[in-house]
């Protein structure tokens, strides 16, 4: 079977639907152990220095990988993508555009994903089928989810993998399937967590390799991954195209506020952590979410992977205290 | 109690007893690691008797090298609460923002009714922080004390960055101005890198701590470009060793 790379979530069911396997290429670099060492080569390439550890990250995994051709989201993501798919293709890999349109008009997604399926020479009925048997994980993740927030079984950590691997379910669905069970069934059987500070934790996913253990260590658990939550589609809908219009990572910080704001009051938050990668636009973002979140909000930023840093975790810290101290006093 | 803070550029210790400090010290942090202190079992262990120091004594420390040193036998806490506990123990005062200017870092707190609410924290460099404004005064070729002691007239600089301020000050010399106009211009460059958190944190009241403090000129511009009052603490370099005795003591 062939792999097709991808830049962020894109309708994964249209590659599963022409029988191949999709690669998140975030999840392969940041998992790699030689993840700095990607980021250096990427640097000798040519890459600035200020420029995003993801997007560094993702030239070298698409240059490193055995990948058919890699889709690129050239429009609701990061502008930076267009200059990564210049350079891969300078590099022999095809590239497949595609976009989320910025208005959130469903005629344009159409389009967008019609081409998509043209390009992998798919129907409908093969796409809505591959969405069918997606969905049934899907519910898995919904579980894992609630098993997290509301019976405070499932740690932050376990919540963002699984999350955050539903952006291509590893490329092998039935082992992402048993994986997800077991860990549902063994979370089952735990004592709910007492949890003396709740986090948000919004943005893209973070490239500090240890940052939910570390809240953990400090009496702090995460109960909501904004982002991640959206790749695992958690807005059933019967059509892909309804999905991916739901779907708010692409369309903006209002289109994601509208999202976030209620998943606060409903998880019972006590303070949100926004990442934002260093040299990124989400960057200036962080004015609108700081304007409209009327909760304890610490905005961290992450450059290359690794540990928590020592600044870092020194803002960690003190921001769980200050929760922590608010609580006793309520 | 022993009140130890371990400052990037400075560490400061201070033995309190019924609210009173009873002595203190500052050591460069460089020599205090070589001189007075060995790592042994991924702890700090403390040369006591060097530094003059009852080991029986309770202590619990802070700082930047809060997680990479652990003092054998100290608690530790974030540097935030230290600073925030020292400034509310020296100032008797409860609403209040705490500007704290360090060695290479810069911290904003804004603290009401006690409790520490919000806290900003400086870009991951050291510009505008003590070490700029020390780069800054060797570049002059005038003391601390000089360099505290303008603001007015400043020149115009952009960069704060403790290495790159130095390129943009040369080419102010080279322009001719007076030494005072330059002096003022690196102060209130420090002040405008602040302005924005001091607003976003806003309290009608001031503390400044850590070694910015004590220069005068800054104050000054930060009290006439608020209109806020800038309350004095006694010790503000000491502030977060004293922080960490009244949290130790449950003084606050």
């Amino acid at each position: 079977m062939k792999k097709i790379g991808f830049t962020t979530s894109i309708p994964v069911e249209i590659i599963y639907a022409a029988g191949q396997v999709p690669v998140d290429l975030n999840n392969l670099f940041i998992n790699s152990s030689r993840a700095l060492f990607m980021l250096d080569l990427a640097e000798e390439a040519g890459y600035p220095r200020n420029t995003c550890g993801w997007i560094k990250g993702l030239y070298t995994a698409a240059l490193e990988t055995d990948i058919q051709g890699v889709i690129a989201v050239m429009q609701g993501d990061c502008s930076n993508t267009q200059a990564l798919m210049e350079t891969l293709q300078m590099q022999g890999r095809e590239i497949i555009p595609f976009a989320y349109p910025y208005d959130r008009d469903p005629e344009m997604l159409r389009l967008y994903v019609e081409k998509l399926m043209a390009y992998f020479s798919v129907n409908w009925d093969q796409v809505l089928q591959a969405k069918k048997d997606l969905d049934q994980i899907r519910q898995h993740c919904r579980e894992l989810d609630r098993l997290t927030w509301q019976e405070n079984v499932v740690t932050g950590a376990e919540n963002h993998y699984f999350l955050v691997s539903s952006s291509d379910f590893l490329g092998q669905p039935q082992t992402y399937e048993q994986e997800i069970k077991a860990c549902i069934q063994m979370a089952r059987e735990r004592e709910p967590n007492l949890d003396e500070v709740r986090l948000a934790y919004m943005g893209v996913p973070p490239i500090f390799t240890n940052l939910y253990e570390s809240i953990e260590a400090m009496g702090a658990r995460i109960v909501y991954n904004e982002v991640q939550h959206q790749f695992s589609m958690p807005h059933s809908s019967d059509h892909i195209l309804d999905q991916y219009l739901a779907y708010t990572y692409p369309y903006g910080a209002f289109a994601r506020l509208k999202d976030i704001l209620p998943e606060l009051e409903k998880r019972n938050v006590d303070g949100i952590i926004h990442y934002t990668q260093t040299f990124c636009f989400r960057q200036i973002e962080d004015i609108i979410y700081r304007s409209h979140i009327k909760k304890p909000f610490l905005t961290l930023e992450g450059d290359k992977p690794g540990k928590v840093d020592a600044r870092t975790r020194m803002r960690l810290e003190s921001f769980v205290n200050m929760l922590k101290m608010r609580g006793k006093g309520r | 109690m022993l009140g130890i803070d371990l400052g990037s550029r400075t560490v400061k210790i201070v033995l309190m007893k019924n609210r009173e400090i009873m002595a203190c010290s500052l050591y460069d942090t460089i020599r205090f690691y070589r001189q007075f202190s060995r790592s042994s079992r991924g702890k700090l262990q403390l040369d006591f008797n060097g530094l003059n120091l009852d080991p029986e004594t309770e202590m619990v420390a802070t700082g930047y090298g809060k997680i990479a040193v652990t003092i054998a036998g100290a608690q530790k806490i974030p540097e935030i609460q230290a600073h925030a506990f020292g400034a509310l123990f020296q100032s008797r005062c409860e609403n209040f923002t705490l500007l704290d200017i360090g060695g290479q870092d810069t911290k904003v707190i804004q603290v009401q009714k006690g409790d520490i609410v919000d806290f900003a924290t400086n870009d991951r460099c050291a510009a505008g922080s003590g070490r700029y404004l020390e780069n800054m005064a060797s570049v002059l070729e005038i003391n601390w004390e000089q360099l505290s002691s303008y603001d007015q007239n400043p020149v115009e600089l952009n960069a704060t960055c403790a290495i790159f301020g130095e390129t943009e000050l040369i080419a102010r010399i080279v322009e001719g101005h007076p030494t005072s106009h330059l002096a003022a211009g690196v102060n209130y460059a420090v002040f405008k890198r602040v302005a924005p958190l001091l607003k976003k944190l806003y309290s009608d009241t001031i503390i400044l701590s850590g070694g910015g403090a004590l220069n005068p000129a800054l104050v000054r511009m930060i009290r006439e470009e608020t209109g806020c009052q800038v309350l004095p603490i006694k010790e503000p370099r000491l502030n977060g060793a004293i922080g960490c005795c009244v949290w130790g003591q449950g003084w606050k």
